[in-house]
C-alpha cells in the first residue's frame, strides 16, 4: 500500500466521521424533548421534558373545566378531566410530532414545540 | 504528492459542501418564520400553520373561513343551510354555493363508486348515536324502516336550490372538512402565503412545499394503534386525507365493535375488509368523499375506481394487517410500521 492510497482512505475516514458528527448535531435530538401547553392558541407552558421534574398539575379553563397533567419520567399525559369524552386521556402520552394531546371542550393542546404537522 | 493534495482538496471539498447545506437551511429559516393557528371547529381539532411576512394576517383570514362554512354546514345548528334542508318538510331551500358544491360533489361521487357514499344516511348515523355519542345497535325493524329513506339520487339541486322528499335527511360530514381543506388553500395564496400546512382532525393539506424547497412529510396512523404513525409519505400541493375505522367506533354489550362508517346498502358498518383508507390527491374535496366511499367499497372497489380515474393515490389498510399503496406514491411512501406494504397491481 503507498503512502497516497494510505492518505485517501484516512481522508475517506475523516469525512465519514465528520459527516457522521454534523448528523448528530444536524438532527437536534434535544428538539423532541420540548413541548408546548396551548390553550386556544396561547402557550402557558413551554417545558424540557428531559429536565422537568416528575409531577402532576392542573390546568383550569376560563369557562369551566379542568384537565390534569401528568410528566414523568420525561414523558407528558393528561391523566384526569371534566371533560365528557376523555379523549385527552385515552391518548395517552405524547409520542408523535403529528398526533397532539387534544381537548376540543376545554380548547387545551400538548404538543412538541419544535415544528407541527408538517415536519 | 500528487495524491496527497488529492487527498487533501477531497476532506477540503467536503467540509465546504457540508457547511454549505447548513447555511442554505439557515438563510431560509431566516426569511421565513412561520405562525400557528389552533381552530376548534366542525367538532374537530385544526391546526394551520402558514409562512411568510403575512402568515398572521392570512391564518386570521383562514380561521374567518372555517367559522363561515362551519355555519353553512353545520347538521346541529340551526341556521345553516344543511339544518334548513333537513327540516325543510319537502319545500325547496336556497343555500350558499359552498353547500350547493359539496351536495353536487356528494351525488357526483355517490354514482362514481356505485353508491358507496350516500349523504342520506345521515338518519341511520344519528340511530346508531354516533351524532350524539350516545351509542347503540339499533334493532332490525327500526334499520329496515330508516333504509328505506337512504338514496342520495332523492336530492334534488338546480343552482342553489335544494329540495328533498319529507322524510329524508342529509349531512355532509364526510365531505365537509376536505372542502374546507381547499378553501383554506385558497385563502392563504390570496393572501400572498406559498407555503402553508393544515391539520383538519388528521386530514392534512398543504399549499407548495416548505420555504426551502422540500417536500412536506406527512404522517398516516397505524389503524391498529392508532396513537402512533404507520407511513411518511412527502407531499407538495396535494390533500392527505384518511377514513378509518379507528376514528369513531364502540363496542356493544356482545364485545362487538361497531364504527361510524356505514354502508348504505345495509346500514351497519361498513365491514368489506379495510380498516383505513387514505387518498392523496390535488382537491380535498375529492379526496374526503373518496375516503369514505373506499372504506365502504373495499380493495376491489378501490381497484377498480382506480383503473377509470388515475389522478388520485391511495394507501389501504386490510383487516388482516396488510398496507397497500399505489404505484404513483412509491417512491415518496416510507413504511415504518410493522405491517408489510405492497403496490396495488392494476394489471
Amino acid at each position: 500500500m503507498t503512502k497516497g492510497v494510505k492518505l485517501l482512505i484516512g481522508a475517506v475516514i475523516v469525512i465519514f466521521a465528520a459527516a457522521v458528527v454534523f448528523a448528530i448535531i444536524g438532527s437536534k435530538p434535544s428538539d423532541s424533548t420540548w413541548v408546548d401547553i396551548v390553550q386556544n392558541n396561547k402557550v402557558i407552558y413551554h417545558l424540557d421534558l428531559s429536565e422537568e421534574k416528575d409531577r402532576t398539575f392542573k390546568i383550569d379553563y376560563p369557562d369551566g373545566g379542568w384537565n390534569e397533567v401528568q410528566i414523568k419520567d420525561g414523558h407528558i399525559s393528561i391523566i384526569d378531566a371534566d371533560c365528557p369524552d376523555h379523549t385527552c386521556i385515552k391518548t395517552g402520552e405524547l409520542r408523535s410530532e403529528s398526533i397532539p394531546i387534544v381537548c376540543l371542550p376545554h380548547k387545551l393542546v400538548i404538543r412538541f414545540s419544535d415544528e407541527g404537522a408538517g415536519e | 504528492m500528487i495524491k496527497k493534495m488529492f487527498a487533501l482538496s477531497t476532506v477540503l471539498s467536503g467540509i465546504l459542501l457540508i457547511s454549505g447545506c447548513s447555511q442554505k437551511k439557515e438563510a431560509s429559516d431566516i426569511n421565513m418564520t412561520s405562525q400557528t393557528r389552533d381552530v376548534f371547529a366542525m367538532d374537530t381539532f385544526m391546526n394551520m400553520k402558514a409562512y411568510g411576512q403575512n402568515a398572521d394576517i392570512a391564518l386570521s383570514e383562514a380561521e374567518k373561513r372555517i367559522l363561515q362554512l362551519e355555519e353553512e354546514l353545520s347538521v346541529t345548528n340551526e341556521s345553516s343551510d344543511i339544518w334548513k334542508v333537513d327540516h325543510s318538510d319537502g319545500k325547496s331551500v336556497e343555500v350558499s354555493d359552498d353547500t350547493a358544491i359539496i351536495i353536487n360533489k356528494a351525488i357526483e361521487m355517490g354514482d362514481r363508486t356505485g353508491g358507496a357514499l350516500d349523504i342520506t344516511l345521515y338518519p341511520v348515523l344519528k340511530e346508531w348515536g354516533f351524532t350524539t355519542g350516545d351509542h347503540k345497535v339499533p334493532d332490525e325493524q327500526t334499520l329496515k324502516r330508516l333504509l328505506e329513506n337512504v338514496d342520495y339520487s332523492k336530492v334534488n339541486i338546480d343552482g342553489d336550490t335544494v329540495s328533498l322528499p319529507e322524510d329524508v335527511e342529509i349531512d355532509l360530514g364526510a365531505l365537509a372538512k376536505g372542502y374546507t381543506g381547499d378553501e383554506i388553500m385558497k385563502s392563504m395564496a390570496d393572501n400572498g402565503i406559498s407555503s402553508a400546512i393544515v391539520s383538519l382532525g388528521g386530514n392534512v393539506q398543504a399549499l407548495g412545499t416548505k420555504p426551502d424547497g422540500s417536500n412536506w412529510k406527512v404522517a398516516v396512523r397505524d389503524p391498529f394503534a392508532p396513537d402512533t404513525d404507520m407511513c411518511i409519505i412527502e407531499i407538495a400541493d396535494k390533500a392527505v386525507i384518511t377514513s378509518g375505522n379507528y376514528e369513531r367506533y364502540f363496542t356493544a354489550d356482545d364485545g362487538s365493535v361497531y364504527w361510524h362508517i356505514l354502508a348504505p346498502a345495509d346500514g351497519y358498518p361498513a365491514d368489506n375488509g379495510l380498516v383505513s383508507v387514505t387518498v392523496i390527491g390535488d382537491c380535498g374535496l375529492d379526496c374526503d368523499a373518496l375516503s369514505t366511499a373506499l372504506f365502504v367499497a373495499g380493495y376491489d372497489g378501490a381497484r377498480k375506481l382506480l383503473k377509470s380515474d388515475p389522478s388520485f393515490d391511495l394507501i389501504l389498510v386490510s383487516d388482516d394487517h396488510r398496507i397497500y399503496y399505489t404505484e404513483g406514491i412509491a417512491d415518496c411512501f416510507t413504511n415504518i410500521s410493522s405491517m408489510e406494504a405492497e403496490v396495488i397491481s392494476l394489471d
